[in-house]
């Protein structure tokens, strides 16, 4: 196996890999709203996708897959506040669109809180293995 | 753009182009690749041939702009 073949094995992989994790989101989309399954039925998958999600972050973050030069807090913070407008979207869509009787406010609110805080442990770790990840890069140039 | 320079010094050589891929540890396949110009070889690989072929870097895959 030359570089040739590798660069090759490497795309195919990533390719499968992504048609797999929408293939997993298209069952549970197919779950819920075709079967019309409950939440709890799919849970197993949606948890498989979001653990599989961060590790793939994490792992780009650290190896250096994603150019980070200096972290900048207006850039964290507006990464932050994406993720907390989408977790936010998609907490109230799954709640109050698809499910009848919705939470009430105080419920959401409740959750805001959970993504919040859950959101902010994970931009933590980002962080910390960016930093990693730059001192991991800084000690090979050594 | 094919690599006619390459072609030309593995010719030279007396190698075939499996005969070059079992030098530089490439297979058959790649080394057509590169000659055709549909791989781009890593510096690494690059370095391996040129030192197979007797030849430098800019002999091999050094192209003058045409203006």
């Amino acid at each position: 196996m030359d570089e040739r073949n590798k660069q090759i094995a490497y795309k195919v992989i990533s390719i499968m890999y992504f048609l797999t994790i929408l293939a997993m989101q298209g069952i549970v989309l197919y779950r819920q709203f075709i079967m019309g399954q409950n939440y709890n039925d799919f849970e197993d998958i949606a948890i498989l996708m979001t653990v599989n999600s961060v590790f793939l972050i994490s792992a780009l973050l650290y190896f250096g897959a994603i150019p980070i030069q200096k972290l900048k807090i207006k850039s964290i913070l507006l990464i932050y506040l994406l993720f907390v407008v989408l977790g936010s979207l998609f907490t109230y869509a799954r709640y109050n669109i698809f499910q009848s009787p919705g939470l009430s406010v105080g419920q959401l609110i409740d959750k805001l809180i959970i993504i919040v805080s859950i959101i902010g442990m994970l931009m933590g770790f980002w962080i910390v293995l960016s930093v990693l990840g730059q001192k991991r890069a800084e000690k090979e140039l050594e | 753009m094919e690599n006619i320079k390459l072609k030309i010094a593995r010719i030279e050589k007396g190698y075939s182009q499996q005969d070059l891929a079992d030098h530089v540890g490439a297979t058959r396949q790649t080394i057509g690749l590169i000659e055709k110009g549909k791989y781009n070889p890593s510096l690494n690989l690059c370095i391996r041939i040129a030192q197979t072929l007797d030849k430098t870097l800019n002999d091999l895959f050094w192209y003058e702009d045409k203006e």
